[in-house]
């Protein structure tokens, strides 16, 4: 187990290193005049110059990289260039943020997806299967920015029942937080839902015209602990391999929501932050979210093997 | 078979009432009604402190930043009338190159060091080499020193006609100079000013707070207790902080929403900062040898129906014109709006006068998402009415204002501020030396105009000013299609006063409505 841990570990740093080279070279190539963003265009010919240097963007891509590489090696990432933050602070402060979000969002998809998916597989054919097939069709079509904007229309600014923009930190007001965190959470969450639900029910189909269950049935265990102990957990792998990837999706959607709800996130930074071409800052960000990456998709393995001895052993 | 429907619904109502119940007691962030002094302002901007250091800083967009945090030598009023501020006093001695300032003695930075004239002269001194993007206001700034503690003494290599209204920008802002190359000086500012970052309250980069000074020398400044600024990086963020009541005020990139911000309870408050059309750079030929001919420019100009333009693309807000100077401006002639009308009869004529026959002259343009593609097709369509073709070549956003400044393009569709001050069109916009005039074209009469403008009396300046508008309109240097109105919009229960040439008004310029 240990060594499986380690090869997973030092193979995602080498992905990790691999993805920084290679973002570090797209981001130098398409920063453009990174001095004159900064400053704008009154500012003089000789001030983007001074600015420049001042940055080392006057320097070789060579010398400008193993800088960069001489400081993260030192604990230093720098500081973003249109915000003069620490890198280490801007990726932090917003970490907590974002995965409240995110971790919000999966524990949504699990529970709702699991509860949907039960539902309609259990009653194969029918009209719940029918509704939740569509709902999870529709689920999967509209794109996550447009139920933000809907339902900031309808719960926050028509009837006021949430904010309709910003984020309140737990430790100031726990209300505020769920507050300022539920609309974003259900934006994040639909599409997931949509396509775990699926994922849950296709399994749980199959699961359910297997042998050992008519064998269960026939021994009198009853149709609850069939399901939920038997069933649910051999339909579980193929879920939780979906979910871990949805995982990794839902940093990326959030990107969009946290735009729509101005919510101060590693999505809302990273978007801002790419824009403008302020590479120290989308080098944090591109390092925290691969290490995001190597760690939840080693969570997985380990759960599955824990779900299914049969994924240990190979 | 399977019977537990109704406690997934059951749960999972329950959740939601409770998490509305929740919701509904976090209630908004915006305050209402209060007192002068008292209460939270809260405003919406569009981008993020880039640095508290003074020497750095820029002002347009960052200046509530710097406004909550510093003291500025001089104050403007709305109008843009330089009056006193920790300079109460100031006189030029008769070649306008040595500027005395008497300075006030009762002011103290939040770290307890005395501001006087040396603090203010080396402040200025170390904003002159920064880099900030305004550094070139004072290039023409030798020295400054201090003559005694309230005295400061500017020494200018040429005379400056804009440098008093500078001084009460960030050229004239005052950090403490115990501060100065502290490792936190970007982002922990330092100042003597009327409020005080929050640090532990301030997400950089998203909402900066900031608390009442207690110590502060003018409190009649102080209209609020606290400051909120929140970063909006989206319109549709802005527009849904503003229908949800979560700002007292906020300026919109968007006039399309101007009626829903209406339906919100909101105030509009318009000013016009920028001239929109096209920039001609290449007025020698150089790249574009048609351009070089004056008939050709002229051509340009009558080629556009500016009202359709400013209806099309500029929602209808704003008023039309023909000439890059601001009214705030001391060149400011109204007779230069309507210079060119819709002609493109006068236009095909001036183009075969000058040679050209229909489909011989190609512009070669830059296009980016900068604007839309609406007005990069109206501008073809213009052009291509009188003969003109336009060509565009796709630019990224990254490298659009760098390739403009190269003088990699002989002409643009560009928005650019309309300077409230005739010195500064003359340094953004008409210098050889001017940014905006990549491609350094030098004009006697401009040359002459600008040394009386520099020099000459007030009374000669402003003829001097007028004149140069009408020269620059009728040598058509630029096609500008209508200058767009900038809109800032408050609350009820907030009143404000836009500032000439800043796109924010003015912090002391908020204040509650009762």
């Amino acid at each position: 187990m240990l060594s499986f841990i380690a090869r997973r570990v030092v193979s995602g740093l080498v992905m990790v290193v691999a993805i920084s080279v290679i973002a570090y070279m797209l981001l130098y190539a398409g920063g453009g005049d990174i001095a004159r963003q900064l400053l704008g265009q009154d500012a003089t010919a000789e001030t983007v110059a001074q600015k420049a240097h001042e940055l080392g963007l006057d320097q070789p891509l060579v010398v400008q990289f193993g800088r960069w590489v001489a400081g993260v090696v030192h604990g230093d990432f720098g500081a973003s260039w249109f915000t003069s933050q620490p890198v280490t602070d801007a990726i932090l402060s917003r970490l907590a943020v974002t995965l409240s979000l995110v971790l919000g969002a999966t524990l949504l998809v699990a529970v709702v997806s699991t509860a949907l998916g039960v539902l309609a597989a259990t009653r194969g054919g029918g009209v719940i299967d029918g509704i939740v097939q569509v709902v999870s069709l529709v689920g999967t079509a509209i794109p996550n920015f447009l139920i933000a904007l809907g339902l900031v229309l309808v719960f926050a600014i028509n009837l006021g029942w949430f904010t309709p923009t910003g984020y309140v930190q737990a430790t100031d007001s726990v209300p505020g937080w769920i507050g300022s965190i539920t609309l974003p959470v259900i934006a994040l969450s639909l599409g997931g839902i949509a396509a775990v639900t699926q994922q849950i029910r296709g399994s749980m189909l199959d699961s359910l015209r297997q042998d050992y269950v008519r064998t269960l049935q026939s021994r009198g265990i009853s149709a609850r602990s069939v399901i939920f102990k038997h069933v649910l957990r051999n339909a579980a792998g193929p879920a939780l391999a979906v979910l871990g990837v949805h995982f990794v999706g839902l940093l990326g959607g959030a990107v969009i929501i946290e735009q729509v709800f101005a919510i101060p996130g590693i999505g809302q930074v990273a978007v801002t932050a790419t824009s403008q071409g302020d590479i120290p800052l989308v080098m944090g960000l591109v390092i925290a979210t691969g290490i995001i990456v190597v760690l939840l998709n080693l969570v997985v393995d380990l759960a599955q093997g824990w779900l299914n001895p049969k994924v240990r052993l190979s | 078979m399977f019977n537990f429907r109704k406690r997934v619904t059951a749960t999972v109502a329950g959740i939601t009432l409770a998490a509305i119940a929740l919701a509904g007691c976090a209630g908004g962030s915006s305050s209402g009604t209060a007192k002068a002094g008292e209460g939270t302002l809260t405003i919406g901007t569009i981008v993020a402190s880039s640095t508290f250091a003074v020497k750095d800083a820029p002002w347009a967009n960052e200046s509530p930043y710097l406004q909550a945090v510093y003291d500025s030598l001089l104050h403007l009023d709305p109008d843009g009338t330089v009056k006193p501020w920790l300079a109460t006093e100031w006189s030029y001695n008769d070649s306008k190159t040595v500027l005395t300032m008497k300075l006030r003695d009762d002011v103290r930075f939040t770290d307890g060091t005395k501001f006087d004239a040396s603090v203010a002269a080396e402040n200025l001194l170390r904003f002159r080499d920064g880099t900030s993007p305004q550094k070139a206001y004072l290039a023409t700034l030798t020295d400054a020193k201090a003559v005694d503690p309230t005295t400061l003494q500017l020494t200018l290599s040429a005379p400056n006609p804009a440098l008093l209204s500078f001084l009460a920008q960030n050229p004239g802002l005052q950090e403490s100079p115990k501060h100065f190359g502290a490792a936190d000086e970007k982002t922990d500012p330092v100042g003597s000013g009327p409020y005080i970052l929050d640090k532990t309250a301030t997400v950089v980069g998203s909402k900066y707070v900031f608390t009442k000074n207690k110590d502060y020398w003018a409190p009649e400044q102080q209209h609020y207790a606290k400051l909120v600024m929140n970063v909006y990086s989206t319109p549709t963020a802005v527009l849904n902080a503003i229908k949800g009541r979560q700002i007292n005020g906020a300026p919109l990139t968007d006039n399309s929403v101007i009626d829903e911000i209406k339906g919100a309870g909101f105030t509009v408050n318009g000013q016009q900062l920028n001239f929109f059309g096209l920039l001609l750079f290449d007025r020698e030929g150089k790249m574009a040898p048609a351009l070089g001919d004056v008939r050709v420019r002229q051509a340009i100009n009558y080629a556009f129906d500016r009202e359709a333009m400013l209806k099309a693309v500029g929602k209808g807000y704003g008023d039309v014109t023909s000439s890059i100077f601001s009214p705030d401006s001391s060149g400011y002639d109204p007779a230069m709006d309507s210079y060119y009308t819709y002609n493109p009869d006068k236009a095909k004529q001036l183009l075969k006068e000058a040679g050209y026959a229909p489909g011989e002259i190609t512009l070669t343009q830059p296009q980016s998402a900068a604007f839309s593609p609406a007005t990069y097709a109206l501008v073809k369509q213009y052009l291509g009415d009188v003969g003109i073709k336009v060509t565009y070549v796709s630019v990224a956003s990254s490298g659009f204002l760098a390739d403009l400044l190269a003088a990699k393009y002989p002409s643009t569709i560009m928005q650019l501020q309309a300077a409230p001050t005739t010195w500064q069109t003359l340094a953004l916009d008409l210098l050889p030396n001017a940014g905006w005039n990549p491609y350094h074209v030098a004009d006697p009469t401009v040359a002459e105009l600008a040394k009386t403008i520099q020099s000459g009396s007030d009374a000669d300046a402003t003829a001097a000013a007028k004149q140069l508008n009408k020269h620059i309109v009728e040598q058509a240097w630029f096609a500008p299609w209508y200058r767009p109105q900038q809109t800032y919009a408050t609350d009820a229960n907030t009143t404000v006063k836009t500032q000439t040439g800043n796109a924010y008004p003015y912090l002391w310029n908020f204040a509650p409505k009762n």
